[in-house]
């Protein structure tokens, strides 16, 4: 098997035991996403044919706005974020961010965000991607 | 709780336990007892163990033969355009329209941001299911089958100034389906629909609310709603009203930006009272005193039954109707869970009741929060036997606006008043137990209205005034309700704006 697979088969594993403990609500990949989503960010970004990207978090995580401030503050600085986009749950454990896919694909984004927050020993997951209104697209590990 | 018991053979196998016991008894029992005795009781054994199949009874809760498998759910991006609630099960207010026959309803019910007026002054941005609070109630039976579509319309733009939240995620978690929530229940992003169906097994009252975390936040701005889900083969008895009445909580707090909506204050959720459980309204169907001023008809000897859902979130209610005594209370509004001759019933958030009483006599039937500090925020109602029965449904919102206050603080003596004095006083309709309080600031002035609010009992030691009220009130002194300073002002602001209202304008919601 190879590492990328093996990085799929892991990611898949993490999201069905995040799901498989959905007793609790706010669990749902779906509720992840509520947690960050934010219609004015989302208008904007789609208005100038940018993407939003919705990411969960996995890592050690203290909940707190510390954290929260902490985590935007590095992820806003990941080439190819769009400025001011990042909207962070540190409760929820998931992350989003509006980006321009001409300039910068997702995967580009998706590893210089995890780049970033490697220094925090957190990696990204990427759950849904939003490129146009009302439609959260399923997207695997770029 | 003591169960009803499932069918008559239930009862005989009882019969049969207690027979058995009893024949042990009567073996050790000396032989002065004739051997004829002890037949009789074997002969009595044997007949009624005659009479049990030898089979359990059919549990009406078999859940190998529920519909257990509905299909997976379906989200677009096609946007619904039409009304925000649809389906001829839905009722919209507290009266109920009979059940729809078919097995199949179809229900939807839209998410939407807006404008409410939970209490006379207070506008509240609210958050909701089909364009109301609470969302419409469905009704239905056992087996049927319900066909559920919502599209998130929070984005929709609502005419003026943007006084409603910004919009957001939005689901549907049904509490009386048996689905994945991970399926059924996920969150959808504005412009969003979702479709999915379900099959009513068990009967009840079952709440409805958005899933979408904060749930707390999400529950307390308005999205909930009842599904009462009578039994396969109806209720055992019969009826002459039927209502339902959903209790909830608002926490509510005047909008930080001092926005205004037609000129009065726009109150938004107060974050703070919501995590600590201090609601600043507690109301029936989300209107603080509404079926006080707009109560419920039933005519002397008419049996009443209510479905009553207390949603919170957070708090607990202990309903009572003052004048009667609930002759059934079906606990969740199953049958099976019955208890007889009750004064209150307690509900946690998400429980239910459905109640039955008679009305004995003319008069007003006070539904009420017995926990009395939720009752002082609004949770009151009337049954009465005075009112004409409406034509049209009992929806709050068409209820025409009463003159009211915009200062805040005006307004909460208004609400303070209605919740603690209407009793003994009106509102420019003549004398109760006390004063009319109609031009009571043309009559005193504040610093005496100050005085005789903080302590009446040393008033009436020493002040000329309050010793002649007392007289002409014979001499039923005013109980000393223990004020603080800021809520004295806001009784005296409210009187002040009534004596400001052309004669006749301003009356106090109560009717009793």
């Amino acid at each position: 098997m190879s590492a990328r697979a093996r990085a799929v088969l892991g990611a898949a594993g993490l999201l069905l035991a995040f799901q498989g403990a959905a007793a609790a609500c706010g669990i749902c990949v779906e509720d992840k996403i509520a947690a960050v989503y934010d219609h004015a960010i989302v208008t904007q970004a789609l208005g100038r044919k940018h993407h939003v990207a919705f990411f969960l978090i996995d890592g050690p995580l203290v909940p707190g706005a510390g954290m929260r401030r902490a985590i935007e503050a590095l992820a806003g600085s990941a080439h190819g974020v769009d400025k001011g986009s990042v909207r962070v749950s540190v409760e929820a454990a998931s992350l989003s961010v509006a980006f321009d896919p001409r300039r910068t694909p997702l995967a580009t984004v998706q590893k210089a965000l995890e780049q970033k927050l490697a220094a925090r020993k957190l990696s990204l997951m990427p759950m849904r991607l939003m490129d146009q209104p009302a439609n959260l697209k399923t997207i695997g590990r770029q | 709780m003591q169960p009803q018991a499932q069918s008559g053979i239930g009862i005989i196998s009882r019969v049969n336990e207690t027979t058995r016991y009893t024949l042990i008894q009567e073996d050790s029992m000396t032989t002065t007892n004739s051997l004829a005795r002890l037949l009789a009781f074997s002969a009595a054994a044997l007949i009624l163990g005659a009479c049990s199949p030898g089979t359990p009874p059919a549990d009406p809760y078999d859940q190998s033969k529920m519909d257990l498998k509905p299909p997976p759910a379906k989200v677009s991006s096609e946007r619904h355009k039409g009304a925000f609630a649809e389906g001829g099960s839905l009722s919209m207010g507290a009266e109920l329209k009979p059940l729809d026959p078919a097995p199949v309803k179809t229900v939807r019910l839209d998410t939407t941001h807006k404008i409410i007026e939970i209490a006379p002054g207070v506008k509240f941005s609210a958050w909701t299911f089909g364009d109301q609070v609470p969302g419409p109630t469905i009704r239905a039976r056992v087996g049927d089958k319900i066909r559920f579509s919502m599209t998130n319309r929070s984005d929709e733009p609502v005419p003026g100034v943007q006084l409603t939240a910004a919009p957001m995620m939005h689901s549907m978690d049904f509490h009386a389906a048996m689905v994945s929530p991970q399926d059924k229940y996920r969150s959808i992003a504005p412009g969003q629909t979702i479709e999915f169906d379900f099959t009513l097994n068990y009967p009840g009252i079952f709440m409805y609310h958005c899933g979408t975390p904060m749930i707390l936040e999400h529950i307390a701005a308005g999205m909930y709603g009842a599904v009462i889900v009578e039994p396969r083969n109806g209720y055992p008895t019969k009826v002459n009203r039927e209502y339902v009445i959903v209790q909830s909580e608002f926490y509510a707090k005047l909008d930080p930006g001092g926005r205004k909506v037609d000129g009065a204050p726009l109150y938004v959720l107060d974050g703070d009272r919501l995590r600590t459980s201090q609601p600043s309204h507690t109301v029936f169907n989300g209107v603080h005193n509404g079926m006080v001023k707009k109560p419920l008809p039933a005519k002397p000897g008419e049996r009443v039954r209510l479905h009553v859902l207390n949603v919170g979130p957070s708090k607990t209610s202990s309903f009572h109707v003052v004048g009667t005594i609930l002759d059934r209370v079906w606990f969740e509004g199953n049958p099976d869970n019955q208890f007889r001759g009750m004064q209150t019933v307690l509900l946690g958030s998400s429980n239910s009741a459905t109640v039955e009483f008679m009305i004995p006599e003319a008069g007003a039937y006070i539904m009420v929060d017995h926990h009395f500090a939720n009752a002082s925020q609004g949770a009151i109602g009337l049954i009465s036997t005075d009112v004409k029965a409406e034509t049209k449904d009992l929806e709050h919102h068409n209820i025409p606006a009463s003159a009211t206050p915009t200062d805040p603080d005006a307004v909460q003596g208004k609400l303070n008043f209605e919740s603690k004095c209407l009793a003994c006083h009106s509102v420019g309709e003549g004398k109760k137990l006390g004063p009319d309080v109609a031009g009571v600031t043309k009559r005193r002035s504040d610093e005496w209205l100050a005085r005789w609010l903080k302590e009446p009992e040393k008033m009436l030691e020493t002040d000329a005034d309050a010793q002649a009220m007392l007289k002409e009130y014979n001499n039923i002194p005013m109980p000393n309700q223990s004020l603080g300073d800021a809520e004295i002002q806001q009784y005296i602001k409210y009187f002040h704006w009534i004596d400001a209202q052309p004669a006749g304008a301003a009356k106090a919601g109560g009717a009793h």
